[in-house]
């Protein structure tokens, strides 16, 4: 349950909203339970009346207010459900906006090696059901669970004043009962199965994407039906277990249910001795069980929201433990950069957390304007290295210090934006003619210049589609715009053809005039012009 | 980044046709038949709580009668009172066993649907399955047989119940007071209308909250995947704002929609809350004595309160309806798209079964074989090849020659056309052989679990020499565990040529005759590329029979014989 703080006190940053979409829960909720209790008096209240005047005896009866009443908590009833719902729907938007904020501030804190440790399958249930368990949090939970305990509270001081404290502190117990049953019961009950659920589908998920990417292989092998035996296994567990939940849930419901039904009966019960001694009169005794009855509306939406709130703390708890910050390293004494120098490593390691080191004692130190290239042939920790030069990867051992600097890491990343925000990333304050220049010179500007958007046009999935070596280029771009003193290149050219490759190269020698470049690839091939190259060997 | 996974879940509803909502109709009908038993225990459970209910109340208002009109002792009430709490303890079980029974009902029906695809993936055929993302293919067969769950819980036996119970309860108040029967029944013929429209007003809030979520997610989704780019050029702080804008964006947006579609379901709760309204001033004035006409006369307030009572319980099923609407809607979302995949295309099996062929086990023959796809131009034409046993047989010629068909109706994963075709003297496909796709194929788990997928029962050692025959030692001595260490999936796991190289060695422990391989070295650094290229030595130096289709060179210099495969021809290089 602790899981949860966090985002609790997320979402009661908002106390002014949270109180006025309370009030009119609680307006809805008081407004059905007024009408039929208020309908229930008035239909007592003239049948003596009526059988008064039918035996000939002179009474008066007040229509009017009760009258007024049914009319108004009929129209009330109606106008604050729907303000209700639209208001804390648009309560539950806002959460999620802020939860969205403030996790994806809390990732940009959260160390790298951390956030690749998901797959991405891993993070879009993070990012979708994880969120949504949350941000939904407060209008299922929350708020039904406080105007429960409220509006019980309400009734049960109605019974002391209408009824007496003994009857009044009766109904409290029972209802204290249906209260407990539909929430903490349902929870207890449920909150294992729950919490397994989500996990046990992304197994799942992971297990059927391995079946079918293995699919051929596995034919193959003649192991397609074994397979895929194992997996349906998975999932009827999956299933059932979830049917064992809802089962556990509305069987809470139907408990609830019978306690509130219950405390009814005991009002009306304990009531007729009220009657027939004569201390409460026929209409305010119907008035009470019908009141009871009007709870158990109320009580309804509780057993389902507790059936999920073992999903929802295991959500936050998967949250908290993906995203949590990270505890600052403490960086190895500062080293002071000698004069001249861009980049100077100190017998550092390179070492991913868990693993063995994939070299250590490494040593080298760059000139202000050198240009060196690193070649490695593919699992060397090549990329690690680089990682580790441009401070992602913390070194595990040694001293590191250097100028700022710019990064392009061997994976090709462009966002889903259009073709300027994914360049001004690089350079916030270029002009379009800049963007068109590096464009120009990266054999880029023709394909754009075609595009109706030009420099808006929308890249990714939804927009227009850029080859591997397209994209490459859009990201070198990027990076050269970058004015760092420093430019980090991991396997620049990857995509680009030989001819375009060597044109870009070239081009490069210009556009990094006076900067210190480090470019690593797996032959020299792929590398821009280089005054020194090391060898990485394992 | 793309992030289609989020899409799309919702978008052949928005396009589903009026036959296409039939055949979406018909199939989950079938589902239904399938767990009809579930289903109609559901409804009876649901019938008797609301029979239960009905009970209830009449005697709830039978003892207010007897004991404020007609002053029954207290005591005297006491058999009155047991049975309304029998009553509700019924009321209880019986809402108790409906939920189990609709649990157990979408259970199956979960089951079922998850067979009938897994079913066709398995006719449909590793060639035609690939071209589906595994994404999508996991999505339809996890999220979008989970979105059939409420329609079979809760909305298919609400919508019977919400028939028999208000029917039971409109009788009873008729019994009672036709007047305020006929109160209830005219709101009956707008009930249809208020369905319709909350019905649209739920699809329309349906279809808004997915693509709203969807699209909010793939954004969100694509930042946080690029985080580290963001950061190492400072723009974090802004990224995250951006977030925020086009997150509140949206919610206007959808608020806009929400605004008009909860008037609908504003409108039934209205017409609920004034027909109480109604019948409870209609009572009071006929208990009264004002209303001179009709049944008035004959209201007592064992009647009247009773008929109040009723009245909620009339729309309750109703609104409980209403409320699950969007069930209906999540399922025929999802039912469109699995349709969709049920009713695609099957790899048809040639059906004329190739008995063994006595005497030709030593080699591989295809006779006149042919293969079309859709378009008009075949692949392959009018085939002939035969090839023996151990030989090392490289097939190239240009991209969309036939190469990789011709693998594939090797491997038995696509029928021939016409001719005939037997492997070692039997049909292809039915028995074990090795496969080398263009991707590698690994399973979250240790190296052993991802070798021991194809062949159960191989030893540690055997496993152990397997993944040193693809070069993949090295990598193995680093890990702490050795074989039983994890392979981790991203991050630090394997580059895509270490994991083809995985692939390999499962080739090698499992010791088949045949293997066939697509583009082996295709994309691999030049690492990986020397260790498949030797570890392809080893296998051909064993007498298996290799055939793989390449461009590369030092693959070409590997094979025996090379074969051209092009414009649907096949001739000696």
């Amino acid at each position: 349950m602790r899981d949860l703080k966090p985002w609790l006190d997320l979402i009661f940053k908002r106390p002014g909203r949270l109180v006025v979409g309370g009030f009119l829960i609680l307006a809805t909720l008081l407004s059905g339970i007024g009408l039929l209790a208020v309908s229930g008096w008035f239909i007592t209240e003239t049948a003596l009346v009526g059988l008064l005047l039918a035996a000939g005896v002179a009474a008066t009866i007040n229509l009017y207010v009760p009258g007024g009443a049914i009319r108004f908590f009929a129209v009330s009833r109606t106008v604050f459900r729907y303000l209700e719902r639209v208001y804390n729907h648009d309560i539950v938007l806002r959460l999620l906006t802020d939860i969205r904020v403030a996790l994806f501030q809390r990732l940009s804190r959260a160390s790298r090696v951390r956030r690749g440790e998901l797959s991405g399958a891993q993070w879009l249930s993070r990012l979708t059901s994880d969120v949504d368990a949350l941000d939904t949090l407060y209008l299922r939970l929350i708020a039904p669970t406080a105007l429960a305990c409220l509006v019980t509270l309400l009734v049960v001081i109605l019974a002391a004043v209408l009824f007496d404290i003994g009857t009044a502190l009766l109904v409290g117990l029972l209802l204290i009962i249906a209260l407990v049953i539909a929430t903490a019961g349902v929870y207890l009950r449920t909150w294992r199965l729950a919490a397994r659920q989500s996990d046990r589908q992304e197994e799942l998920r992971t297990a059927v994407i391995e079946h079918i990417e293995g699919f051929p292989e596995l034919t193959a092998a003649g192991r397609t039906g074994k397979h895929a035996a194992w997996l349906m296994r998975q999932a009827h567990q999956v299933t059932s277990e979830q049917a064992k939940a809802d089962t556990r849930v509305g069987w809470h419901l139907a408990g609830s249910h019978l306690f509130v039904n219950l405390s009814a009966v005991l009002a009306l019960w304990a009531g007729f001795a009220l009657f027939q001694s004569g201390s409460v009169s026929g209409p305010v005794l119907v008035l009470m069980p019908i009141a009871l009855l009007g709870l158990a509306e109320v009580y309804a939406m509780l057993p389902d929201a507790f059936g999920k709130l073992g999903a929802t703390v295991a959500s936050a708890a998967r949250l908290n433990r993906d995203c949590r910050e990270e505890e600052q390293s403490v960086t190895a004494t500062a080293t002071v950069l000698p004069p001249k120098t861009a980049l100077l490593a100190d017998n550092i390691a390179v070492k991913h957390p868990g693993y063995a080191p994939l070299f250590t004692r490494f040593n080298l130190e760059i000139e202000n304007g050198e240009r060196i290239g690193i070649l490695g042939h593919s699992g060397s920790g090549k990329s690690s290295l680089a990682d580790v030069l441009a401070g992602l990867l913390p070194t595990a051992q040694g001293s590191l210090a250097r100028k700022d600097c710019v990064y392009l890491t061997q994976k090709t990343v462009l966002f889903e934006d259009t073709l300027r925000a994914n360049l001004l990333l690089g350079s916030p304050e270029a002009s379009d003619t800049e963007l068109w220049s590096i464009l120009e010179q990266m054999e880029l500007a023709e394909r754009f210049a075609s595009e109706p958007n030009q420099l808006d046009t929308w890249l990714g999935s939804a927009g227009s589609r850029l080859s591997g070596g397209e994209a490459r280029r859009v990201a070198l771009a990027r990076v050269l715009l970058n004015p760092a003193p420093l430019v980090i290149l991991d396997e620049p050219f990857t995509g680009l053809d030989a001819e375009t490759r060597a044109r870009v190269s070239k081009r490069m020698e210009t556009l990094l005039e006076g900067k210190t470049v480090v470019s690593l690839a797996h032959g020299p091939d792929a590398l821009p012009g280089t005054d020194r190259v090391i060898y990485l060997s394992v | 980044m793309a992030e289609p996974q989020a899409k799309g879940s919702e978008g052949g509803e928005r396009n589903a046709s009026a036959t296409e909502q039939k055949a979406v109709n018909g199939w989950l009908a079938d589902l239904a038949r399938g767990s009809r038993l579930w289903i109609r225990g559901t409804v009876v459970a649901g019938t008797i709580a609301g029979i239960a209910t009905i009970i209830q109340m009449v005697l709830l208002a039978r003892i207010i009668h007897l004991g404020v009109i007609d002053e029954v002792p207290v005591a005297d009430l006491t058999p009155l009172f047991l049975s309304l709490i029998l009553a509700l303890v019924i009321r209880a079980l019986g809402q108790g066993f409906q939920t189990r029974f609709a649990a157990r009902c979408s259970e199956q029906v979960r089951r079922d649907a998850r067979r009938q695809l897994h079913k066709h993936w398995q006719a449909t055929g590793p060639v035609e399955l690939g071209q589906s993302s595994a994404g999508t293919l996991a999505r339809e067969w996890i999220d979008h047989v989970e979105a059939l769950h409420g329609y079979f819980a809760r909305f298919l036996p609400q919508m019977t119940l919400s028939m028999i119970v208000p029917l039971l309860i409109l009788a009873l108040v008729f019994w009672l007071d036709w007047l305020a029967g006929i109160f209830l029944l005219l709101s009956a013929p707008l009930i249809p209308l208020f369905m319709a429209l909350v019905g649209m007003g739920a699809e329309k809030l349906n279809q808004q909250h997915f693509e709203t979520i969807s699209r909010l997610s793939g954004q969100f989704l694509d930042k946080v995947r690029g985080l580290t780019t963001l950061q190492l050029f400072g723009q974090t702080a802004g990224a995250a704002e951006l977030i925020r804008k086009r997150s509140d964006h949206y919610r206007r947006v959808t608020m806009k929609t929400l605004r008009v579609a909860f008037l609908s379901s504003g409108v039934l709760e209205f017409f609920a809350s004034v027909a109480i309204a109604v019948i409870a001033i209609y009572i009071g004035f006929g208990l009264l004595g004002y209303i001179t006409y009709g049944p008035s006369e004959d209201l007592t307030l064992f009647s009247g309160l009773l008929i109040l009572l009723l009245a909620p319980e009339f729309f309750q099923p109703l609104r409980t309806l209403s409320q699950h609407y969007h069930d209906r809607a999540a399922a025929m979302g999802a039912g469109t798209e699995i349709l969709e995949r049920l009713e695609s295309p099957v790899n048809v099996e040639n059906t004329t079964e190739i008995a063994p062929v006595e005497g030709a086990d030593d080699r591989i023959e295809l006779r006149s074989v042919s293969k079309t796809f859709r378009t008009d131009q075949s692949v392959l034409r009018d085939l002939t090849l035969t090839i023996r046993k151990a030989e090392v047989i490289a097939l190239t010629g240009p991209s969309g020659g036939g190469k990789s068909t011709l693998l594939h109706l090797l491997a038995g994963f696509l029928a021939p056309d016409t001719g005939e075709m037997h492997l070692f003297g039997e049909a292809p496909g039915s028995f074990r052989f090795g496969w080398l796709g263009q991707k590698g194929f690994l399973v979250q788990g240790t190296w052993a679990d991802n070798l021991r997928l194809t062949t159960p029962d191989a030893s540690d050692i055997a496993i152990e020499t397997a993944l040193r025959n693809v070069g993949l030692g090295s990598l193995l001595d680093s890990r702490k565990q050795g074989i039983y260490s994890p392979v981790s999936e991203e991050g630090q796991g394997l580059s895509g040529g270490q994991a083809r190289r995985l692939s390999l060695a499962r080739i090698f422990l499992a010791d088949y005759d045949l293997i066939l391989l697509d583009e082996p070295t295709a994309g691999l650094d030049s690492d990986s590329e020397v260790f498949v290229l030797e570890a392809l030595h080893k296998l051909a130096v064993a007498g298996k029979t290799l055939i793989f289709s390449t461009h590369h060179q030092a693959l070409l210099t590997l094979a025996n014989r090379v074969l051209l495969v092009s414009d649907g021809e096949v001739r000696d290089a």
